[in-house]
């Protein structure tokens, strides 16, 4: 049996990298980087569920690893990437209102409401291990930096990024907090791809003028029928 | 057994779509999916008995309740109705080069497939799939609002995902804590709604509130609430005008139709003296939001789209009084305004043929000499018009009615404010028509466009929404005030 303080030191250095990647996440204007630091921060969550599931032993976590590891780590990651390829979009310069300075900050000022908001609700169910408190904590200000980035940035492709990363806070929300049945979880990742593709074809048409857009999306032959090889 | 039957009719109407050849044949498919949809829900209500068992439903997570049931009637009326209007308008589209030919199939195939993840939405009992349909009407509605070959739209549906879906994980993690609290509480975790509200009176207020309110950001977002409501007009109003009937019609009440639910549970709860409050409150914010911005509004489809938000907002108010009586007429409501809203869209879509604006959706409706060129929209706006700001003897009339009084037996200044507004509402429409139509061309200034003659297919939707509205509004049957009386009962109110 694994040593439940070594577990616990291992769950928190993961903490620790979800944080570094959010951070990223909300800084950076490199595109190129940007999706292969969401696919990082899938991975550690992958790692935490894997982690968990070896200390309870429940079979919904490992099916919750591997699904997220195919899903969040090989799929969604390959396709926006090969989507970037294609607008040839590297960078994305413009932020709406905040600057990543102020976003960083602000997103402290969150991460402290939160713990001091979740530990008056954790005083009313007794019973909750510091773990699982932290991992709630860090699930929603992962939810929340997400959100900043999905409404401070200006390109479509880097706001798909930011939803994905608000997604994958509920996701560490949802594994420390309670356990779902597996097909909800499931069932969200399909909810998941169907988004990201959709969005992603139509940012094509709106990082690029009209004649552009249709040249492109022929590409993908979703809307001719006919032409389709 | 049901849904599987839900589930055939959509894989049978997407297939024929695909094999279908020309546009007429799969109008017809897409009309006969609808007018089935209704005949089954039609068939649900007389022939099983309500609410379910499981074993007829297909799945322990599903159930058919009065509210589902009613629901999706209200769904395959305005899907039937609009697919029918869609015969000559997508014709219309095609012909402008607005929609590509390539698209159509598409657009058709998204159409039933929005059909079916509605009903499925509107029959889940279990609220985490209730929020994954919900959650997937956003992503195909949006689909829908993309079609059209024009850059704007494709900006409008960016929105309308962003700010439904970000706002919707608040929601998923209020459903999380909904299944801890059910799992502390009932030793096993549930989130069927036929259990969380058989033992909804156990559950902790504190956290029940907090939960409320996470669920309440994403579903107020769905259906256009204040401050998640900017979406809306920009949807709405870029639509082609059948999408946009079904939109405001339809799937505007899958957000109240969750508030609704969540509601009754909380209801059971000490809690509600606070989440009741707070209904009322973004309910009366979303009402004077939209009435002031319909006030300068020039353009048609925008101003209904503003009066969509408004009404929410007086089914949040009438939910937020929380008596049988008011939960009676906020039920009625949602089906009065969505006939109306849809009557009103397919008008506004027949005057849009005639007279939008080539370059723009955003830009002014330079109506001119209505009556004489489309006589049918012209009065189908004005009696819309007319239903929507609740004049008699249109339905809309008396739920506002009954909604307001209830109010006023809660608080006599809150009720003075909310008639203000809806005042100013009707100001808005009035001076909207006044100005518009009373435009006619002059020798100077001739009106140099062809008259756009309007199929009758086009023609015959609306002419049956406002036949409907008119009866709703003078007959009551006896059938139809038990129906909705035990609606109520099952929410337990």
């Amino acid at each position: 049996m694994i040593d439940p303080a070594y577990v616990e030191g291992f769950v928190k250095i993961l903490f620790v990298c979800v944080i570094v990647t959010a951070a990223y996440i909300i800084s950076t204007r490199n595109l190129l980087t940007l999706v292969s630091v969401y696919a990082a921060q899938s991975f550690i969550l992958v790692l935490m569920a894997l982690t968990l599931w070896a200390v309870e032993g429940s079979p919904v976590l490992l099916a919750i690893a591997g699904i997220t590891f195919l899903s969040k780590v090989l799929i969604i990651p390959y396709f926006i990437t090969s989507i970037q390829e294609k607008i040839r979009i590297k960078r994305d310069l413009r932020f709406h209102f905040l600057s990543p300075t102020t976003s960083l900050i602000i997103s402290i000022g969150l991460m402290l409401v939160i713990y001091i908001a979740l530990s008056r609700i954790a005083q009313e169910t007794t019973g909750t291990s510091s773990l699982f408190f932290f991992g709630a904590v860090i699930g929603i200000s992962l939810m929340m930096m997400g959100m900043m980035v999905t409404f401070s940035r200006k390109r479509a492709i880097t706001k798909v990024l930011g939803y994905l990363t608000m997604e994958n806070g509920v996701l560490l929300f949802g594994l420390f907090v309670t356990e779902l049945p597996f097909i909800i979880e499931f069932l969200i990742i399909i909810d998941l791809i169907i988004l990201v593709l959709l969005t992603t074809i139509l940012t094509v048409g709106l990082d690029s003028t009209l004649e552009e857009y249709h040249q492109r999306i022929h590409r993908f032959y979703l809307w001719e029928d006919e032409e389709a090889p | 057994m049901i849904l599987i039957l839900y589930t055939l009719l959509a894989i049978l109407a997407i297939a024929a779509i695909a094999l279908c050849r020309t546009h007429r044949q799969i109008n017809t498919v897409s009309i006969l999916h609808g007018l089935f949809t209704l005949l089954l829900a039609l068939g649900i209500i007389f022939f099983v008995r309500i609410p379910t068992t499981s074993f007829v439903v297909g799945s322990e997570f599903f159930f058919i309740d009065h509210l589902g049931i009613y629901e999706v009637l209200i769904a395959a009326v305005i899907f039937t109705l609009a697919a029918l209007y869609a015969r000559g308008y997508v014709d219309s589209l095609l012909a402008d080069g607005e929609l590509e030919k390539g698209s159509l199939k598409l657009f058709y195939s998204a159409w039933s497939l929005l059909l079916l993840v509605l009903v499925l939405a509107f029959f889940s009992d279990n609220l985490a799939l209730f929020w994954i349909f919900a959650e997937l009407t956003t992503v195909i509605s949006a689909m829908l609002v993309a079609i059209l070959s024009a850059r704007e739209n494709i900006d409008a549906a960016i929105k309308y995902i962003f700010i439904a879906s970000v706002s919707m994980l608040f929601s998923f993690v209020g459903l999380i804590f909904l299944f801890e609290i059910s799992r502390s509480v009932l030793g096993t975790g549930t989130l069927n709604w036929t259990d969380l509200i058989q033992h909804a009176s156990a559950f902790p207020a504190g956290l029940m509130i907090a939960c409320f309110v996470l669920v309440f950001i994403g579903l107020a977002a769905k259906s256009g609430i204040f401050p998640f409501h900017t979406w809306l007009p920009e949807a709405h109003a870029k639509a082609p005008s059948a999408v946009s009937a079904i939109l405001s019609g339809v799937l505007l009440n899958v957000g109240i139709y969750g508030i609704i639910r969540m509601f009754a549970i909380i209801h059971q709860t000490p809690a509600v003296g606070l989440a009741s409050p707070i209904l009322a409150l973004f309910g009366i914010l979303s009402i004077g939001v939209a009435v002031f911005c319909m006030l300068p509004e020039r353009n048609l489809k925008k101003l209904i789209a503003f009066s969509s938000i408004e009404n929410m907002g007086i089914m949040l108010v009438g939910l937020a009084v929380a008596t049988p009586v008011a939960i009676f007429w906020v039920i009625f409501h949602v089906m009065a305004h969505a006939f109306t809203k849809a009557s009103l869209f397919l008008s506004a879509g027949i005057l849009h043929r005639q007279y939008h604006s080539r370059f723009s959706g955003d830009a002014v409706d330079e109506i001119r000499d209505v009556f004489k060129y489309q006589p049918l929209a012209a009065w189908g706006i004005i009696l819309g018009g007319l239903a929507i700001i609740g004049i008699p003897p249109f339905a809309v009339f008396f739920s506002k009615l009954f909604i307001l009084l209830q109010l006023g037996t809660v608080s006599l200044p809150v009720l003075v404010l909310v008639l203000i507004l809806l005042f100013v509402a009707a100001s808005a429409f009035g001076y909207f028509v006044i100005t518009s139509f009373s435009q006619v061309s002059t020798p100077d200034a001739p009106f140099d466009r062809e008259p756009y003659l309007t199929p009758s297919s086009m023609k015959i939707p609306v002419v049956i929404l406002l036949f409907l509205i008119l009866v709703l509004g003078i007959w009551f049957p006896a059938g139809e005030i038990s129906f909705i009386s035990q609606i109520v009962t099952e929410l337990r109110f």
